[in-house]
């Protein structure tokens, strides 16, 4: 019963991986014109003939000369070399190359961002459930109401000014030699996280509260369970009965949310990143659209798409470990 | 019978809430002796649970209010004892089963596990020799195969094995006290036979003494010696099982017996009760059930009556009760 789970779980995330990057495909051709028309717009002073050389060799490069069909099929043909393609930059660099310099600065800074998140996140929720009604649950409900209405650009400004500028605290914005300068060294590491600092606080703000809802309301809800007063009933210390009865069911929803961030924890923030010049996937898929550079734009959309399917299939999984219901469900 | 296991005097219940308070259980008095299967009976809504908990003191507080003069629990005086040492005495002293067996049990944990808990807790015992006892104990109540269901999770088992697993879990340190709150009102009528039996075969066995609690009297009669009749928070009547079903003394316990469905008489019409219970923030002046009695006098409307002794094990609070203290039995 559970390996047949894990079996449709698997396949259903390989037809949905083909399904998007078949969208990934098509959708940008829909607008694409031809590049050789983009490139060299009919201008004097050349012969017909010349100028359809040029065309046709753009062409060539860009790998428009075949019909779109056959440019599926290479497409494929590429992404089972793991070859997204080469960006139209300036040494035409590949794609795969760009993804792999950014990818660990926005995991620097999501992953930072979702471990705070959460540590905090589950302490307050719980805070505020074992205190319901009280002070500090009036506090995060305050907190929530407020953050949803600013925004995180917004709150990523105001420190950047205050705990930046004004207080000199942590760097204001990226030092613009952090990426060249990195050796691994403790002093590298350091310099890193003082910089991150700012951008990891405008991030973690959202997620502290949003967890922290999550994390409360559901537990609210398992305390009032019968089965928490069984617990009780059985002479179990309050500890306990919170550790391994309250919490461990109040998880469940959080599991699933957490899987849902973790699919965007690639994509880097690109407002935030944008606001602290910080060099992450966020900026490279802006300049990516900035540039109209397609194969990047392509393949780091596709990138995205891959990890959040991966996330999701994990998550899915992770489910039959943490409720055992699960499988039942699917058998119906 | 001296010999009194739990004893409890004037405990209330009540729920502040906006617009008033909820008086639960206003003023009880039980007393249930060793090895005795004492009954509290009342329709929903009339604080036969909020009891159960309050003398479990299960009821989080606040919201809840309780206060008894005494609760005594064999030689443990449980009346102002804190919440830690509380802790100490459920399960091992006194334990509960409850109603709902499916929800009553952590539906991501083997039902094994949440045996052996309660021998981890009130024992020194190692995990392997806690479920040893938990089988034996599942084995108990019987669970056939008791050593893989020990392994199974709650949605695997039936509703049957389920609430066996509950008693199992109540009697796991074969306490003092068992509360069983309606334990067989979620399971279809066969099965509920073969629960109570396995419960009653339990009672006996270990010489444990329980507070059942039930809406259905027919469940009543297999197991009680002793009835409490419980009405919007107050007790109105208390007799010895066969008592109570030979002569009624209180007008809702004679009009609970006469709506029981006869097999025997299909002739007549159901008999029930008119009316519904009174909302607890708008009870009556008087006696709580007037409005519904066929017996109420002006008297009723004023006065609360008192809960009267008429023998020595018989009481009612009743002002027209269905037989007057001075006479005389035939």
């Amino acid at each position: 019963m559970k390996r047949s789970y894990v079996i449709k779980r698997i396949v259903y995330a390989v037809f949905i991986f083909f399904v998007v990057l078949t969208l990934n495909f098509f959708i940008p051709r829909i607008g694409v014109q031809d590049p050789a028309e983009r490139y060299y717009p009919p201008q004097g002073g050349m012969s017909t003939i010349e100028y359809e050389i040029i065309k046709q060799f753009t062409r060539e490069q860009y790998g428009f000369d075949v019909s779109t069909f056959q440019q599926y099929v290479r497409y494929l043909q590429g992404l089972l070399r793991l070859d997204l393609g080469t960006s139209l930059r300036s040494g035409s660099p590949k794609v795969t190359t760009l993804i792999a310099q950014r990818l660990p600065w926005t995991l620097v800074l999501s992953v930072s961002t979702l471990v705070i998140s959460l540590v905090i996140g589950l302490l307050c929720g719980t805070l505020a459930a074992w205190k319901r009604g009280r002070w500090q649950d009036t506090l995060l409900l305050n907190a929530s109401t407020i953050s949803v209405a600013l925004p995180s650009f917004f709150i990523a400004l105001m420190l950047s000014f205050y705990l930046g500028f004004r207080l000199e605290l942590f760097p204001a914005y990226t030092n613009p030699n952090m990426v060249a300068q990195f050796d691994w060294g403790w002093g590298a590491i350091r310099m890193v996280f003082t910089n991150a600092a700012l951008p990891i606080m405008s991030m973690s703000l959202g997620g502290i509260i949003g967890y922290s809802q999550i994390t409360r309301n559901s537990v609210i809800a398992v305390t009032n369970e019968d089965y928490v007063i069984t617990a009780r009933a059985k002479g179990l210390p309050q500890a306990t009965v919170l550790y391994k009865h309250v919490l461990r069911n109040a998880l469940l929803p959080l599991a699933t949310s957490i899987g849902m961030n973790i699919g965007g924890l690639i994509g880097g923030a690109i407002i935030i990143e944008q606001v602290f010049n910080w060099q992450g996937m966020g900026t490279l898929f802006l300049e990516a659209n900035s540039t109209k550079d397609y194969p990047l734009m392509m393949g780091i959309m596709l990138f995205l798409s891959a990890f959040a399917i991966l996330a999701n299939l994990v998550t899915e999984l992770l489910y039959v470990i943490l409720d055992p219901r699960v499988t039942v469900g699917d058998k119906r | 019978m001296a010999d009194t296991v739990l004893e409890v005097r004037n405990l209330k219940v009540a729920f502040p809430c906006s617009g008033g308070v909820i008086r639960a259980v206003e003023g009880i008095d039980l007393d249930i002796h060793r090895g005795e299967c004492a009954a509290l009976v009342g329709e929903s809504g009339c604080g036969k649970s909020v009891s159960a908990l309050a003398i479990m003191k299960l009821l989080n507080t606040p919201p809840a209010v309780c206060r008894a003069d005494k609760l005594q629990l064999d030689d443990l005086d449980l009346t102002h004892l804190p919440d830690r040492q509380m802790e100490r005495i459920r399960g091992k002293h006194m334990a509960m089963i409850f109603q709902d067996a499916m929800t009553a049990l952590n539906p991501v944990m083997t039902v094994g596990k949440q045996i052996d808990e309660i021998y981890l807790r009130h024992s020194r015992l190692s995990r392997r020799e806690a479920r040893q006892r938990t089988i034996k104990a599942l084995e108990l109540v019987g669970v056939p195969e008791a050593r893989s269901r020990a392994n199974s999770y709650p949605h695997q088992l039936s509703g049957g094995m389920r609430q066996r697993v509950l008693i199992a879990l109540a009697f796991a340190c074969v306490p003092k006290l068992i509360i069983a709150d309606e334990p067989t009102t979620a399971l279809d009528v066969t099965i509920q036979a073969q629960v109570l039996d396995v419960l009653k075969n339990m009672q006996q066995v270990h010489g444990v003494s329980a507070l059942l609690i039930a809406h259905d009297l027919s469940v009543v009669a297999n197991m009680a010696d002793t009835v409490y009749v419980m009405y919007s928070g107050k007790i109105v009547e208390r007799a010895a099982m066969q008592e109570l079903f030979v002569e009624p003394l209180h007008p809702y316990t004679h009009g609970l017996l006469a709506s029981v469905p006869r097999i025997s008489d299909d002739r007549q019409p159901f008999v029930q009760i008119p009316d519904a219970v009174p909302h607890p923030m708008r009870k009556p002046t008087g006696c709580y059930f007037h409005p519904r009695c066929p017996r109420s006098s002006d008297q009723c409307q004023q006065r609360m009556p008192r809960l009267e002794s008429l023998d020595h094990e018989r009481e009612v609070r009743c002002w027209h009760p269905l037989r007057q203290p001075h006479e005389v039995r035939s």
